[in-house]
């Protein structure tokens, strides 16, 4: 990376090669959204030939109920912003660890765990609506916590510890919801919050819509905090450092094992506000389950790899699968809408593939520029592409073990 | 005695599923691969699998008379299915040396939202479970016996969440055990796993053992879908498979990348289940200790979880993964 950097002051065309370099990330991200898309359209056809009665029109319609509907009215537009912002937090709290690294699938239970303990906050304790995100914030944090040790300590992947802790999340939060009476409603399901404790629902300045609420602007607010944190900080280079090579950053004297500990309690803090702001909106009451996990946490992962965990990238893609989510409900009832995570699903495979997109671009470039000048220039831009492969790359799993 | 009968026949129920997957995950890693995909690959396989055994194909003479048949045809079935999904990773994985979580990721995305579209369209809108019929559990009257002459205890040993796939998946660990360690190809798998480019010098074709790796990876991996759906889902597909998949992967870890200690972590853990299930049981949830705690069966259902991870802490020394494991093979890099 550094001498990447002193590459790039040398040369002449400095401020191309930066501009290229975003260039060249979006648009192997648009390509593998249109990817994605097509696919989709594809795939509605197929699906219409497996049934009974095939009615061709039907994917037509669909698909651009789908695409229009996130845009459709201002409600739409609101619930976008609604479905976005605890998406925009988990999104957040993956591809900060990402950053360092590790590989949290555990997102989901910091988000269980967040979740409740807001809700605990805010009926039985009858905190206001800020006081009872800290509480979520604290409870996801220490839930992050964890694996977080077992890893710094005990060295066992922290893949392998956040599956178990999401499962003993979802059963911890049952235990509490059973025990504390006043929490609950009836035996499925919490209070309301309209008449538990108003106060705790998040302001909604003013809007008289039940899904406005300023949850999107407190998940920004987290971005562009988590954006400068990882830039601006020395504490983001170490989680940077231990993300490119663990081994040259104990090298170069970071304390490795201090950052991962602090990387997944604050991993886990984002993710348990994620949880706060999805349930103290008063949209919806926290139902008890004990056979699936929330899946609100797992939706984290394609936001931050789509974003290349790039914080700010990740508010555009937690509005976009919030967007396409929003369409999705509107194909229903001819198809499911889980059609979105077909889309969503391809996209994130075909991002996988940046280096093969950015190469076609590169010969693209050559092309059209011609001569050895941009040969050099376009150089640069594939080793920054590939590169931005390598800083997602997540931990090469159960690792070093039994070298240490 | 009976408590003991029913806690041995429900942990092989929950563990066989656990063992194949795990075996699966063995494969791939051993080669150099990491394969997050298992929970996806297990739904993939097993909803073709369920399909087939719910098709038009079992109201046949044959089946009806075979139905053990058609099991071992839908379990083939979900095996294939799961092999050519597990080479969409293999392509991107070891072709485009892309990052192998992320694509393993979008498999796990595609695979359950595909399944309920897809019984969706089949079955009808709204419909997503696929229960299997009844004719596929293994009975004593398979084997030539009839169950009224058992004991009681081996009547409900081998009448209860007994499957195809139960006595298969010893046989299948057999094979891998010996694959892996007695024979050329198990000794050229696992250097691709753990120094790729010292194999490729003595003329190991890497890229071709690993697809092979990943493949073993998909049909195991199908299988055990396919299991999971028979024996652990009380016969209903219904388009998850309960973080199976994820589990495996811990199970795997925990068993040290090696067979024999994959069987041992496999039913350590499904036995702990077994007994939190138990918990719930209306005959037997009295000898739990209710600690005054409403629902006390939440505190038993973390314990499987929980012990796993204390004992984690105390054999994490010992754990050796794949050298090479999650990185693409680059020839130029030595």
């Amino acid at each position: 990376m550094l001498g990447l950097k002193s590459k790039k002051d040398t040369s002449p065309q400095k401020t191309i090669t930066e501009i290229s370099e975003l260039k060249v990330t979006v648009i192997s991200s648009v390509v593998s959204i249109i990817v994605g898309l097509l696919f989709g359209l594809v795939f509605l056809f197929i699906i219409e030939v497996i049934k009974e009665t095939p009615d061709m029109t039907n994917p037509f319609y669909g698909f651009s109920n789908l695409m229009v509907e996130g845009f459709s009215s201002i409600r739409s537009i609101i619930k976008v912003l609604y479905k976005a912002a605890p998406l925009l937090m988990v999104g957040l709290a993956v591809g900060f660890a990402f950053k360092a690294g590790l590989f949290n699938i555990g997102a989901t239970g910091q988000y269980t765990v967040g979740a409740f303990f807001a809700l605990i906050a805010a009926i039985l304790w009858q905190f206001p609506w800020w006081a009872a995100l800290i509480v979520a914030m604290i409870a996801g944090g220490l839930w992050g916590l964890v694996p977080g040790i077992f890893k710094a300590v005990f060295n066992i992947n922290e893949v392998i510890t956040t599956i178990m802790l999401n499962w003993t999340a979802l059963f911890f939060v049952n235990l509490l919801f059973y025990n504390n009476p006043g929490i609950y409603e009836s035996r499925e399901r919490t209070m309301n919050l309209a008449v538990a404790n108003p106060s705790a629902i998040l302001p909604d300045l003013g809007v008289s819509d039940s899904y406005f609420n300023i949850g999107i602007f407190i998940a920004i607010l987290f971005a562009v905090v988590i954006f400068i944190v990882l830039e601006r900080t020395t504490f983001g280079f170490e989680i940077k450092a231990c993300g490119n090579n663990k081994n040259a950053s104990v090298y170069a004297g970071i304390k490795a094992k201090r950052t991962i500990v602090y990387t997944m309690l604050i991993s886990g803090a984002l993710a348990g506000v994620g949880g706060g702001i999805q349930y103290l909106s008063g949209t919806v009451p926290y139902t008890v389950t004990s056979t699936t996990l929330l899946p609100m946490g797992f939706n984290g992962i394609p936001v931050a790899l789509l974003a290349f965990s790039n914080p700010l990238g990740i508010i555009i893609t937690s509005l976009f699968i919030s967007y396409l989510q929003v369409g999705g409900e509107a194909m229903q009832p001819v198809y499911s809408p889980e059609m979105v995570n077909i889309i969503t699903s391809v996209i994130i495979y075909f991002s996988a593939f940046a280096l093969i997109v950015s190469q076609l671009i590169k010969k693209y470039m050559k092309k059209r520029l011609g001569g050895d000048e941009a040969t050099e220039e376009t150089d640069v831009v594939l080793d920054v592409a590939s590169e931005e492969v390598n800083k997602i790359s997540t931990p090469k799993t159960p690792e070093e073990g039994g070298e240490k | 005695m009976d408590i003991i009968v029913i806690i041995i026949a429900n942990t092989i129920a929950y563990g066989v599923p656990l063992l194949l997957v795990a075996l699966a995950g063995m494969f791939s890693e051993r080669s150099g691969v990491v394969n997050i995909a298992l929970e996806g690959i297990m739904i993939f396989g097993s909803l073709f699998g369920a399909l087939f055994l719910t098709s038009n194909l079992m109201g046949t003479d044959y089946a009806i008379a075979h139905p053990q048949f058609m099991v071992l045809v839908a379990m083939l079935i979900s095996a294939i299915l799961g092999t050519l999904f597990s080479l969409l990773l293999g392509y991107a994985a070891i072709n485009l040396k892309a990052d192998q979580v992320i694509s393993g990721t979008a498999l796990n995305i595609f695979a359950p939202a595909f399944a309920v579209i897809l019984a969706w369209a089949v079955q009808g809108q709204g419909i997503t479970d696929i229960p299997l019929p009844d004719s596929i559990s293994l009975t004593s009257d398979w084997f030539g016996i009839a169950s009224a002459n058992l004991p009681d205890w081996l009547d409900t040993l081998l009448n209860k969440k007994m499957y195809l796939t139960t006595p298969l998946s010893f046989v299948i660990l057999a094979i891998s055990y010996v694959t892996l360690y007695k024979t050329k190809f198990g000794l050229r798998l696992r250097a691709c796993g753990e120094h790729p480019q010292a194999a490729d010098s003595v003329g190991i074709k890497v890229l071709r053992m690993r697809y092979i790796g990943v493949a073993i990876s998909g049909f195991l991996a199908g299988i055990g879908g396919f299991a999971f759906v028979m024996a652990s889902s009380d016969s209903i597909f219904t388009g998850q498979v309960a973080g199976y998949g994820f589990l495996a992967l811990a199970v795997m870890i925990f068993g040290n990348w090696k067979p024999g200690r994959i069987l041992f972590a496999a039913f350590f853990f499904s036995f702990f289940k077994t007994i939190s299930a138990l918990s719930t049981d209306a005959q037997l949830a009295s000898i739990f200790p209710t600690f005054n705690l409403e629902s006390p069966e939440n505190l038993y259902k973390m314990l499987p979880y929980l012990i796993t991870l204390v004992v984690l802490a105390f054999t994490s020394k010992q754990s050796r993964a794949p050298k090479a494991e999650g990185i693409p093979y680059d020839p130029g890099k030595r």
